[in-house]
Parts: structure tokens; C-alpha cells; sequence
């Protein structure tokens, strides 16, 4: 799972410290396996390295230093393309599609998460499309089939997921904006 | 479960439950009828005097003798017999919604017993209303029926009335009756949470309609010979003897009948299947061989009332024979004529009894469409049009109708046959006195009248009345047939595309 | 000249409106899916489209005719000669058997006895199912009487095919063998079909698909109110 383009989106609402970022990352996508503090830092040199983060100053409250860390233009630009790329659901999609969805329904404004959501359902079912043809081909071999079928099935659950949570999202928008 | 619920629940449902309540009640009113008048016909007082004394206060001479009472009170009870096969039929109507009805309330917690319960309620009930509404119209019309001629004279028993034990024993026991009957016909049904399953019949139809024909006519038959063996004997035959025979024999009959129309509808399926041409009559072949006995359930009534009708114009024909062996001989039935007018009587109790049947016949065929709508509906979607599927429901009805009616005509016809020989009188001399009654009634100036003549061996065999049995089975066929039609009307409105809607 | 099209189409069921206006082309030979959640008027769509059900507003053209103005005879004898329909069940006579429910078609149409039962039995065996020509449809699996139903649909060799939740009924395999015959056969003779699903697996047999919901045609798929730039409902 990408954790940099997580961090970038949950960094669009505004600066955070590394500490309240994992608590963030942890809270709102609780599938994801916790990350390790460690972890995040490392993840936001890597970032401040290139350029897509800086920090935004230091606090000092009788503890430990806490570095705030925001977006830069750099960053903002990254996040977009981001989530403005389809996932190529090749040869099937699994958490990034969930940390895209998340994001996009998070940070991005409506717009975007709109025509982002549009796009990828139509690169699934067009997938899908073409995996049936290829398992109803006369010619096709029985791995090929198995294959394709492994595929759909995940791509299938993939699209009922994507449609229930839509369902779901008036809820959902409300809670993570929060 | 407390009483009043048990009604809430009894009387819940839709219109077309709402339409057998009706139709449950309007039959129990005219077997109420049916019995309530039988009972007034039998306390009609007798007059003292001896056992031939006749009861002056009425017109009618079937009121006045008092050997023909009990017979017409019998008649009366007959014509109980159609209308609880009308019961019946009710019974089934709107059958698959009341099922799943039940099998909701199942689910729901009842246990099967309290389901069964239920259902009985519901014929209870409605039994209960139509008894009561007809012993309200049975004591509004003697009031109004209670006409005195000039000379004091009433044209019906309207001035005598049951015992109220009895009147009480019919109008509470024919809802109990019918009440019973149905938790008797409920009891192979298992009301499941899934829906109502009903235990499936064998294929192959009873085999043996036939043997029962010939033991009811052998019964019929057998009256007359164990009469003469115990004249022969110089014994009196006990009382229950005759009419033994002859209710046994008639039941047995009309089972065999019914039964018979099973298997009648059995074969002509597959002669049809061999045979005919068209989708239509496919339709119907393969329609009758999968399900013979709804045929044989449907035209029970109707096949019940044309084998009394066949014999009461079997009896007719022995009237008139009688009627002309007296013309030509001088001697025989006293008065023909009486006998024949009770035998119009007997006709329109007949005609009647038909019309009920035809009753019975209207409900069992709209039922038959609306639990089949859906396949219906789907054929229609897929392009079978609706007059194909009209034609073969036509073909399903008549196809084995019109050998059930034969059958059933000639049973009723055979069945009096064996019993009343051919009407013959003679070998005896007879003395006759040729001038008026006030000289042959005085014997000093009758003498000079009379002669004695030699009656010879006359047997006159009474015709077959084939215009009587034609006319009932015209009238059979046209209430198959105006049946079918007049369910037909429903088909539209039953194969309605919100038929395929799953949800 | 258009092939098949539905203009406008509006039809509700009492006072449930199912249809609100419906427009919508399809072409010779294509296979196109309509899929939407339940209750969003793709098998009223469906109906329209074949002439089983008239619009209340709006018109369907078949190749550049009105037929939702038809007669009920005329549109009858549509769907047995050009027209096929497959539904998800209940569509074979229960009393008749297989061979005699492929064959009902061409009675209707006056063709004898023998040569109705000959080309039935052809049919079945093209679709694999000509061990039970004879049988009952109560007598088979769910998989064989949607063969069958299939065959009764093929038989008359129409121009379209319109199928309601075909595989509805049906287990992952069975469904697939029936949906692989369908596509295949239609493909060999330019046969069109208008599948009607709510399954994504099952609208990926189809060329294109269309979406509906709430009885229109929804251009996000998803759902997502078209007026709002929202997109969230």
C-alpha cells in the first residue's frame, strides 16, 4: 500500500505532527495494517527529501519535540495526480483501490472524487469485459480460464464494494470530515 | 390461543378470501334452506284417522298424502348434496394465498394445530353466517308464503314448524359439519414455515370406477328380487332394507360416476395427445393426463345431478307406460296423472340441482386460472397468444365432459331400470260396468250393466325417453360450457404482466 | 433506419412509477446489458422494448415501425417470429415436455406436427441438452430448463433476444454455460440481445452496457445524482 500518498492526503487538511499523522492513518483506514512509528518518519524524510513535505515549525510542550509537518505545492500536485490516475485493474486491484477511494473521499474536493470514481468503474468493468471474452474464447485452456476467472471474481468484488460504499457515503463524508 | 384471536385471524384475507367466505355462506344458506323445509315437510301433522288419512289443509297432493312426504322430504335432503359440493369447491378458491396466509403465521410461532385451527375457523364461520341467513329467509318467506286460498287451503306446509331441537340441530350442525369436514380434508395437508405441501396423488387413476358402476346397479337391481323372496316367504322386509339399498346404491354410484371421470380424463388426454392437431389441443392433452382429477373434482356436482335427473326420466317413462297400459286395459295406476305432475316436481329439483353445480363449476374454473397465472402470464410474455391459451382450457373442459355426461346419464337411467321392471297387468277376467256411475252404483240396476271381460297378458316396456336425456345433456354441456367461458373473462385480467414480477 | 429504439419511454405500475423516461438505441447485432439495482425499471424496460407491455408515454420503434401502438395480437405474434424471450423462470409449460415446449412456437406459427418436433430436437441438441427432449421441466435441473427455455427462444431464429435475469436462478457454472450458448449462438446468426442483469459479471458478456436507476438511464453507473456536481446524494 502506498503509505507516501496516504500521508500526502491526510496532510491536505492542514499541518500535523508525525504522532497525530499515525493516530490519523490508523483511525481512518483500519484495514491497513498500523503503522509503525518508526515507519512514519522515515516515510516523511523520504517525502521532506523530495521535496513534497516541509516543516512547518516546532513545538515544545514539556515533551518529546513535535515537528509539524504541511504540504507543499510540490506535494499538493503529487496528491492530485495521484488520485487522479486510474488504478489499472491488472491483474486485480485489492487496498489500493480502498486507500484511493478513502482519500479521494477525504481530501478531494467533490469534483475530483467524482470523476475519479467514474473512471475507475469503467476501467473495471471494461477489464472484466475482456476477461470474459478471453474465458469464453473456444480456444481458451483451462489455466487460462481459472485464471481469468480468479480475476473477475476479485474485480467483481471490487465493483459491489465500490457501489455499496457510495451507498454508504452520506454517513461516511460526514464522519471523515469531521 | 384465546378465542377472539382465533376469529381476527379466521377472518383476515383479501378479496378473494372475502369472495369464499361468501360464497361458503350462500351455499350453507341453501342447504339450510334445503334442510329447514325437509323438516317442515316431516312434522306436518297427520290427521288422526288410519295411516291412509289425508291432511285436507293443503293443495298440493305431494302434502297431502302421507305416504309421499317422507319421500319428498328425502327429495329435499337431495338437494343438499350439490350445494355442499358448491361447499366444497368454495373451499378451494383463492387456496394458494390462504396457504401462503398460513404458512406465514408458521413462521410467525403457531404451532400446526393452531394453523388447522385457523382454516377451520374460517369455513366455520362462514358456514355459521349463511346458516343463519338462511333461517332468516326461511322465516320471512313463511310469512310471506303463507297464503290461504278461498277455501282455507295452503299451497305450502307454512302454518307447522319444526321442533326447535331440531331446527337448532341444523342451523349449529351444519357449521360443525362443515367445520369437521375441512379439518378432515386439512389433515394430509402439512402447513410447513415454507408453504403449504400437499401430499401428492399417484399418477395412474383410481382403477376400478367401473366395478363400482356394476355393484351400484347390482344393488339397485337386487331390490326387487329380495322383495318378491320375502313376499314369497310371507315376511315383511324390514324398514331400513329399501332404503338401504337404494342410498348405498346411489352413493356408490356417484362415486363410481366421479371416479370414472378421472379416468375418462386420463385416456381422452392421451387420445387427444395422439390425435390432435395444434397447440391448443396439445395443451390440453398434456394438461388432463398430468392432472385427471381436477375434472373429476369439478364436474362432481354437476355429474351427480344428471344421474338423478337420468332417473327421474327413467321413472317418468315407466309413468307414462303405466299411464297407457291403463288406457288400453282398463286397469292399473289409479291416477297417472298425479305421479306425473310429481315427476315435473322431481325435473325442477333437478334443474335446479344444476344450476347450483353450475355454480360449483363457475369457482373451480376461475380457481384453476388464477393458481396457474403466473405460467400463464409467462407464456403469454413469450409469445403464446391468449386465445391459444383460452382454446386449450375449452378443449381440457369438454374433451372428457362429454363422455363423463354420457356416463353419467346412462348410469342414472340403468340404475331405475333395474329396479322398476317393465309396467304389465292382465290374465284376469274384469268385470266392467258400462253405463253412468249413479246406475252402476246402485246394484239392483248395475247388473243389468256389467260384463265381464277377459284382460289379456299386456306388458307395455316404457320407451327410452332419449328427448329427456337429450335436453339434460344439452343442458350439462351448456354449463361446461358457459362455465368455461365466463371464467374465461378472467384470463385477461389474470395473465397481466405484474404476474412476472418477481418481487 | 433505426433498429431498435425506445423514445421517452415512461410507464408506471398504479401510482409506482417505474419508467421515467427512458431513451434508447440499440443496434443490429449487438449485445447490450442493462443493469441497475432492483426496483429501477430494467424489466419494465425490458417489457417495453419487446412489446410485452405498452408505454404509457413515449414510443418503441422496431426498424423504423411504432410498435408499442400494436394491437395485442400483432405484438404477440412479434414475440413468437422475430422476437425471442427468455425469462427467469416459469416459462416453460410444466405439463409438457421439452421437446414439446421448443416445438410450441411453430405450432403457433402452423407448422406440423413432425417437422415442429424435428427442429426442436436439432435445437436441444445444439445446446447440449438433447438427453431431455422427453423429460418434464420439473424432471430437470435449473441449468437444462434454461437450455431448453433458450432453445424455445432460438427456434424461431429471431432477429433480437431479450433476456430477464437469465442466470438469475442459476449456480456460477450453470449460469455461465447458459450465458456462453447465448452470446455464441447470437454472435453466429447477428442475432441482437438485450440482457437485463444487476450482476457485473454477467453484464460483462455484453458489448456495452446501460445503466438505470429510479426508471432513468444513469450516465455515472454508480449511482451518483447527475444534476449535483456533488456527486454525493
Amino acid at each position: 500500500m502506498s503509505t507516501s500518498h496516504v500521508l500526502l492526503g491526510l496532510l491536505a487538511a492542514g499541518p500535523r505532527h508525525g504522532y497525530e499523522l499515525k493516530r490519523a492513518h490508523d483511525e481512518r483506514l483500519p484495514c491497513a495494517r498500523p503503522l509503525a512509528f518508526g515507519q512514519v518518519y522515515a516515510t516523511l524524510a523520504r517525502l521532506c527529501r523530495d521535496g513534497l513535505v516541509a516543516t512547518a515549525g516546532q513545538t515544545r510542550e514539556g515533551g518529546p519535540d513535535r515537528t509539524s509537518y504541511a504540504l507543499t505545492d510540490d506535494g499538493r500536485a503529487t496528491l492530485d495526480h495521484w488520485l487522479g490516475t486510474v488504478e489499472p485493474p491488472m491483474p486485480y486491484v485489492a487496498s489500493t483501490l480502498f486507500a484511493k477511494v478513502a482519500v479521494a473521499l477525504l481530501v478531494a474536493d467533490v469534483n475530483q472524487a467524482r470523476a475519479y470514481l467514474i473512471a475507475q468503474r469503467r476501467a473495471h468493468t471494461q477489464r472484466l469485459r475482456e476477461l470474459t471474452a478471453l474465458k469464453t474464447a473456444p480456444a481458451a485452456r483451462i489455466d487460462e480460464v481459472v485464471a481469468a476467472d480468479f480475476a473477475i471474481a476479485h474485480l467483481d468484488a471490487d465493483l459491489r464494494w465500490l457501489h455499496t460504499t457510495l451507498d454508504r457515503v452520506t454517513d461516511w463524508h460526514r464522519e471523515v470530515r469531521s | 390461543m384465546r378465542p377472539a384471536t382465533l376469529l381476527r385471524l379466521a377472518v383476515a384475507g383479501t378479496r378473494t378470501d372475502v369472495a369464499r367466505v361468501l360464497l361458503t355462506a350462500l351455499s350453507a344458506a341453501l342447504a339450510t334452506l334445503a334442510g329447514l323445509a325437509a323438516l317442515t315437510v316431516l312434522s306436518v301433522v297427520k290427521p288422526p284417522g288410519d295411516a291412509w288419512t289425508q291432511s285436507e289443509q293443503y293443495t298440493n297432493a305431494l302434502l297431502r298424502e302421507p305416504g309421499l312426504r317422507p319421500g319428498v322430504a328425502f327429495a329435499l335432503l337431495l338437494l343438499c348434496v350439490p350445494v355442499l359440493g358448491l361447499a366444497g369447491q368454495c373451499a378451494r378458491l383463492g387456496a394458494p394465498g390462504r396457504d401462503r396466509r398460513l404458512a406465514a403465521l408458521r413462521l410467525a410461532g403457531a404451532t400446526p394445530g393452531q394453523v388447522t385451527r385457523v382454516a377451520v375457523a374460517e369455513t366455520g364461520v362462514a358456514s355459521l353466517l349463511g346458516t343463519l341467513a338462511g333461517l332468516a329467509v326461511f322465516l320471512a318467506g313463511r310469512r310471506l308464503l303463507h297464503r290461504p286460498d278461498a277455501a282455507g287451503r295452503l299451497p305450502l306446509p307454512t302454518d307447522v314448524h319444526p321442533a326447535p331441537v331440531a331446527v337448532a340441530a341444523v342451523v349449529l350442525g351444519l357449521p360443525l359439519a362443515a367445520a369437521l369436514i375441512s379439518a378432515l380434508l386439512l389433515r394430509p395437508v402439512a402447513t410447513t414455515p415454507f408453504g403449504v405441501v400437499r401430499k401428492v396423488r399417484t399418477q395412474a387413476p383410481w382403477p376400478w370406477p367401473g366395478a363400482l358402476i356394476l355393484a351400484a346397479l347390482a344393488m339397485f337391481a337386487a331390490i326387487r328380487p329380495l322383495l318378491l323372496w320375502y313376499e314369497r316367504r310371507g315376511a315383511v322386509d324390514p324398514d331400513w332394507l329399501v332404503p338401504t339399498l337404494l342410498v348405498l346404491g346411489g352413493l356408490t354410484a356417484m362415486i363410481g360416476v366421479v371416479s370414472g371421470t378421472g379416468w375418462i380424463s386420463y385416456h381422452t388426454g392421451r387420445l387427444l395427445h395422439r390425435h390432435g392437431r395444434g397447440p391448443a389441443a396439445l395443451l390440453a392433452a398434456r394438461r388432463l393426463a398430468a392432472d385427471p382429477w381436477a375434472g373429476s373434482r369439478t364436474f362432481a356436482a354437476l355429474l351427480a345431478a344428471l344421474i338423478f335427473g337420468a332417473g327421474a326420466a327413467g321413472m317418468r317413462a315407466d309413468f307414462q307406460a303405466q299411464a297407457e297400459l291403463t288406457r288400453r286395459t282398463g286397469s292399473g295406476l289409479a291416477d297417472p296423472d298425479f305421479f306425473l305432475g310429481a315427476m315435473d316436481l322431481v325435473d325442477l329439483a333437478v334443474v335446479v340441482a344444476m344450476a347450483i353445480a353450475g355454480g360449483g363449476l363457475l369457482v373451480a374454473v376461475v380457481e384453476g386460472i388464477t393458481s396457474r397465472r403466473r405460467a400463464y402470464a409467462a407464456q403469454v410474455a413469450t409469445g403464446v397468444p391468449r386465445a391459444t391459451i383460452a382454446r386449450s382450457l375449452l378443449w381440457a373442459a369438454l374433451a372428457p365432459a362429454v363422455p363423463a355426461i354420457g356416463l353419467a346419464l346412462t348410469v342414472g337411467y340403468l340404475l331405475v331400470r333395474g329396479v322398476m321392471p317393465a309396467p304389465s297387468t292382465g290374465g284376469f277376467a274384469q268385470t266392467i260396468c258400462d253405463a253412468g256411475t249413479e246406475l252402476c252404483g246402485d246394484p239392483a240396476t248395475a247388473a243389468r250393466y256389467t260384463r265381464t271381460e277377459w284382460v289379456p297378458e299386456t306388458t307395455i316396456p316404457p320407451d327410452v325417453p332419449w328427448d329427456q336425456l337429450a335436453w339434460l345433456a344439452a343442458g350439462g354441456l351448456a354449463a361446461v360450457l358457459g362455465t368455461v367461458v365466463a371464467g374465461l373473462l378472467f384470463l385477461r385480467a389474470a395473465t397481466s404482466v405484474e404476474e412476472l414480477r418477481s418481487t | 433506419m433505426t433498429f431498435l429504439q425506445a423514445r421517452g419511454v415512461v410507464r408506471a405500475y398504479g401510482h409506482t412509477p417505474a419508467l421515467r423516461g427512458v431513451t434508447l438505441d440499440v443496434s443490429e447485432g449487438e449485445i447490450v446489458a442493462v443493469t441497475g439495482p432492483s426496483g429501477c425499471g430494467k424489466s419494465t424496460l425490458l417489457h417495453c422494448l419487446a412489446g410485452i407491455l405498452r408505454p404509457d408515454a413515449g414510443q418503441v420503434t422496431w426498424r423504423g415501425e411504432r410498435i408499442d401502438t400494436w394491437s395485442e395480437a400483432a405484438r404477440s405474434r412479434l414475440r413468437r417470429t422475430e422476437f425471442g424471450v427468455l425469462l427467469q423462470f416459469g416459462q416453460l409449460v410444466a405439463e409438457l415436455t421439452a421437446a414439446e415446449n421448443v416445438a410450441l412456437p411453430l405450432l403457433l406459427a402452423g407448422t406440423g406436427r413432425r417437422a415442429a418436433r424435428t427442429a426442436a430436437l436439432a435445437w436441444l441438441d445444439r445446446l447440449g441438452v438433447a438427453d431431455v427432449a422427453d423429460a418434464r421441466p420439473g424432471e430437470m435441473s435449473g441449468g437444462q430448463q434454461q437450455r431448453c427455455a433458450l432453445s424455445r427462444a432460438l427456434v424461431t431464429e429471431p432477429r433480437v433476444i431479450f433476456a430477464d435475469e437469465p442466470t438469475g436462478a442459476l449456480d456460477t457454472l450453470a449460469g455461465e454455460q447458459v450465458l456462453t450458448q447465448l452470446v455464441r449462438l447470437a454472435r453466429e446468426q447477428n442475432t441482437t440481445v438485450v440482457l437485463v442483469t444487476h450482476e457485473p459479471r454477467i453484464a460483462a458478456y455484453a458489448d456495452r452496457e446501460v445503466s438505470l436507476r429510479d426508471g432513468m438511464i444513469d450516465h455515472t453507473g454508480l449511482g451518483l445524482d447527475p444534476a449535483l456536481p456533488g456527486g454525493s446524494r
